[in-house]
């Protein structure tokens, strides 16, 4: 079953063609790895999918639900519930956390089960506990996020995504902004949600991870898909020339 | 002057002091949710509701708030001037609207709303600027989080960035209103009896610069005060930077 389905996705700022003719499909219990150089459009396409930012043209589908269509050649969004029916079956994890620094690590999970979804406190903060205890985050419930390191920090926004139970999670290279001795650790947490069949989406730089973690790549460069598929073939024997530069690049620099 | 002379000067100041935290705190209290009212129209999207808040802010600034009270004081005194010398002109009677307003200006709460109006329309303006700076200082990854968990705009404002916004316009807010303790003192131009007013009156009636120190110390024990409360509001969000 297909969570998400984009087609001919197209972005400009002004005159600047970011994305042009992205199709991709991800299916439930995929892990799909999205590569490139820096510029590519990576995160600008992450941003269309998740609403923050217009696309101009092109389809999105989610769960089966249109959220963006082309009609009569203008690309339409749907109505605001839709819209927000849709989001709430996502989640983003952000480069840079994005946690809010004046709640608690409790709080800041809890803040949207309980704001949103409606659910009672008492449920919100057991659903939380064992977030946490799978983020082996247990006993820093009432810390506040300027107190943990940077990948305690990330496992705080993993679990405060996974708090709304999102059908699909995108990362926008969850490790980048961390030290290279904690990117295990959030890689560790990926992993275990790809071995519990969570739909994903990540964009990064670990190529090794990459391989490792995703049954599904794609390589974006310029604002298109240049080439997509099995990560054994992909970074294993690629056939395309653009992608080998990149990966060569990449294991020349690291 | 002698000790008994600085004592009962002191004891005089004290009974003015009143009229001073009056002005002083139904400024504040007007003000602060006025200047949160005005920032919020300036970043309104609508451009002409943005640029008449733009003028009220330039002028509020960019004019002395001595003259601002003066002109608040007087314009209705004169417009009810203006409106006996034209009935008296013509043979008419006052209309009803300028008979109240007559009134009004005649009544003894007149002097303190006028004062009271002056102040919290000018401090709001500078509220405005302190708040619209705190607002826009919060990093557009929090919207965006927000967004990303379904939080409505409302609660996104209330939940996420004001809570924020306080903590980070405290210390303006505490300059501004250490500069407001003082500026009361201007309300001596219409006679409004605070402690200014009456210390002058008693350095001529003792021919000693004496009683403008003991005011001095007034101002000064105030904003002490003022410090004091704002460090500790400080203090108390300091849990997290
Ligand atoms: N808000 C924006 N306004 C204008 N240009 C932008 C904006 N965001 C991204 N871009 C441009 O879009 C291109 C792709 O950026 P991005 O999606 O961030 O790439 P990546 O995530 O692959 O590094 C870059 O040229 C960038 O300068
Ligand atoms: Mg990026």
């Amino acid at each position: 079953m297909a969570i998400l389905e984009v087609e001919h996705l197209s972005k400009k700022f002004g005159a600047n063609k970011v994305l042009q003719d992205i199709s991709f499909t991800v299916s439930k219990g995929q892990v799909v790895s999205i590569i490139g150089p820096s510029g590519s459009g990576k995160s600008t396409l992450l941003r269309c999918i998740n609403q923050l930012e217009t696309a101009d043209g092109g389809s999105i589908r989610v769960c089966g639900m249109d959220m963006l269509q082309m009609i009569g050649g203008k690309a339409v969004y749907s109505k605001k519930k839709t819209l927000r029916e849709i989001r709430l079956k996502i989640g983003l994890v952000f480069q840079n956390f994005n946690l809010f620094p004046h709640m608690s690590v409790m709080q800041n999970i809890i803040e949207a089960p309980v704001r949103v979804l409606k659910k009672s406190k008492t449920e919100a903060v057991s659903d939380a506990g064992e977030l946490l205890k799978k983020m082996g985050l247990s006993g820093k419930e009432l810390s506040y996020p300027c107190e943990l390191s940077g990948g305690q920090q990330q496992r705080v926004s993993i679990a405060r995504a996974l708090a709304l139970k999102p059908e699909i999670l995108f990362f926008d290279e969850p490790t980048s902004a961390l030290d290279p001795e904690l990117t295990g650790e959030i890689l560790k947490v990926i992993k275990e949600l790809a071995e519990e069949k969570m739909t994903m989406v990540i964009v990064t730089h670990e190529m090794e991870f990459a391989r490792e973690v995703s049954n599904h790549v794609i390589f974006m460069d310029g604002g298109h898909i240049i080439e997509e598929g099995d990560p054994e073939k992909l970074f294993g024997d690629t056939q395309n020339d653009r992608t080998k530069r990149f990966l060569s690049r990449y294991k020349n620099n690291f | 002057m002698n000790t008994d002379d600085i004592l009962n000067v002191s004891k005089i100041l004290l009974e003015y002091l009143p009229n001073t935290l009056k002005l002083f705190a139904l400024t504040l209290v007007f003000s602060i949710p006025l200047g949160v009212i005005v920032a919020g129209l300036k970043r309104c999207r609508f451009k002409p509701v943005s640029w008449l808040t733009n003028l009220y802010i330039l002028i509020m600034r960019g004019t002395p708030l001595m003259l601002q009270i003066v002109a608040v004081y007087y314009a209705i005194p004169m417009i009810v001037k203006g409106a006996k010398d034209s009935a008296a002109a013509s043979g008419t009677e006052l209309s009803g609207f300028m008979q109240s307003l007559d009134s009004f200006m005649r009544s003894d709460n007149y002097m303190i709303i006028m004062l009271v109006i002056a102040f919290a329309f000018n401090y709001a303006a500078y509220f405005a600027e302190i708040f619209r700076g705190g607002i826009e200082s919060i990093p557009v990854g929090q919207y965006e989080a927000a967004s990303m968990l379904g939080l409505t705009r409302r609660q996104t404002f209330f939940r996420i960035i004001m809570p924020q916004v306080i903590k980070r316009v405290i210390p303006a807010t505490s300059n501004e209103v250490i500069v407001l303790v003082k500026d009361t003192s201007l309300a001596t131009v219409i006679a409004y009896a605070e402690i200014m007013l009456k210390a002058k009156q008693m350095m001529n009636t003792y021919s000693s610069i004496i009683p403008l120190f003991i005011a001095g110390a007034f101002y000064f024990v105030m904003n002490a005060i003022v410090t004091v409360a704002f460090a500790m509001l400080e203090k108390h969000y300091n849990y997290y930077h």
